[in-house]
């Protein structure tokens, strides 16, 4: 063991210590030497005596001045410090704002878009409605304006006497068009159902709501020697018309 | 200087507290200036090399660790390898451009008449020449010992033992000032 210090001692690694000049491994050995051994520990503080007496011996007068110039340029260091570190966390801040706001942007973009493509569908469907819409108007319009056009008044029989209805009917555009006005209360399990004869076929027609329908034109099916009928029904409709029940019926 | 001094600028380094340089100045500035002067050779890089350290002192202040070093011994460290790369950066340049103005040998031999100087030369006069080149090789040249005896031509153990004497001579020298020291510092 004490071979094992003198060879250490006898080495100028703790010299090299003092200095600062020993590498990472060499560093680890005297400062473990220096913890294990009180010889080695007494050494290195004598050393440390030794160079600091040395030191002092050689001390020189320092240039006035000198100690402003070192403390300006620390005190100017530590405040440049500081100023970065306030402009890091400004910095910081900034930029978690940057980032928050951006979310809620794109977050806002991107529900905006998915409305507008709704809006932009429902534009699109009402258009098409209006279009389809002012098509039935105006067919409607040209048949009702047609000199060719007449007009027959329709009314109940017995058993619907305050029935009235309009029809139009126009042979050389081959159009007719029917318009109930009025049609007396049923009880609530039966409605008024219309059909139309034509060429010996029968057709379903459609059941006639009431108050809806009051101000509609109805397209005909139009037919040479075709008669349309009103008739009272089940509710819900029937496959085919109850003659006993007709309460109408047009002839054009 | 004294333990509760050393301490106390010690504590004020450690809370980054400016007045620490102020007191290390006052206390180790002119040592300092010593080394980094012994080093370099010249007054005006010594200057740099003193500034360059005392930033570099307060910019490391937090990794000075006491059961390693003594404070002065973290000081010196810090001083001597901040001169010893500053005259090495200038001798590079100065390879480069070959400037005379600025030669060491000029500089030192004015600044060595100086009152300062020829305490100091009084003091190192006690210590025997060989010794003090031994000392002077190993402290503040940076050599190791193996590279002082190649240098100066000494076998390594006469090196080893002329440090050893050496350094008794020293303690000779400074110990009745060093006794006096933490007194100094209570006026």
């Amino acid at each position: 063991m004490k071979d094992k210090i003198r060879i250490f001692l006898d080495s100028d690694l703790l010299e090299k210590y003092l200095l600062g000049t020993t590498n990472k491994e060499e560093t680890l050995q005297v400062e473990r030497y220096i913890a294990m051994y009180p010889k080695v520990r007494k050494t290195y503080q004598e050393l440390q005596e030794n160079l600091e007496a040395f030191a002092k011996i050689h001390a020189v007068k320092a240039p006035e001045g000198l100690k402003m110039k070192i403390l300006s340029t620390i005190r100017a260091q530590n405040i440049g410090r500081r100023k970065s570190r306030r402009f890091g966390i400004a910095a910081t801040i900034a930029a978690l704002i940057f980032a928050g706001s951006s979310y809620f942007f794109w977050d806002q973009n991107k529900s905006l878009q998915q409305e507008n493509t709704i809006v932009n569908n429902r534009i699109m469907n009402l258009e098409a409605d209006m279009k389809q819409q002012l098509e039935d108007v105006r067919n409607q319009f040209i048949v009702l304006n047609n000199p060719l056009t007449k007009k027959f008044y329709v009314n109940g029989n017995n058993k619907a006497k305050d029935l009235k209805a309009v029809a139009y009917i126009n042979p050389v555009k081959k159009l007719s068009y029917i318009n109930v006005r009025n049609l007396p209360n049923l009880p609530k399990n039966q409605c008024y159902q219309m059909w139309a004869e034509v060429n010996g076929e029968m057709v379903n027609l459609g059941i006639i709501k009431k108050i809806e329908d009051k101000d509609k034109l109805l397209a005909l099916p139009y037919g040479k020697n075709a008669v349309s009928y009103i008739t009272i029904e089940p509710k819900g409709g029937n496959s085919s018309p109850t003659v006993q029940n007709i309460v109408a019926n047009i002839s054009y | 200087m004294s333990i509760l001094l050393e301490k106390h600028i010690v504590e004020l380094l450690q809370e980054r507290n400016d007045k620490a340089i102020s007191l290390l100045y006052e206390h180790y500035g002119d040592t300092l200036y010593g080394v980094a002067y012994k080093v370099v050779k010249d007054a005006e890089l010594a200057q740099d090399v003193l500034q360059e350290s005392f930033v570099k002192i307060w910019k490391k202040s937090d990794t000075y660790d006491s059961s390693k070093a003594k404070l002065f011994t973290w000081l010196f460290r810090i001083t001597r390898n901040t001169a010893i790369d500053k005259l090495r950066s200038v001798n590079t340049k100065s390879d480069k451009e070959i400037q005379m103005d600025v030669s060491n040998v000029y500089n030192l031999g004015i600044d060595s008449i100086k009152p300062e100087f020829i305490d100091v030369q009084d003091n190192l006069g006690k210590i025997e020449s060989k010794y003090q080149i031994v000392l002077d090789a190993l402290f503040f040249q940076g050599m190791t010992q193996q590279e002082a005896s190649e240098e100066l031509n000494i076998p390594l153990g006469t090196i080893k033992s002329r440090l050893k004497i050496g350094l008794r001579e020293l303690k000779k020298i400074y110990g009745t000032s060093v006794m006096l020291l933490p007194l100094l510092n209570l006026l």
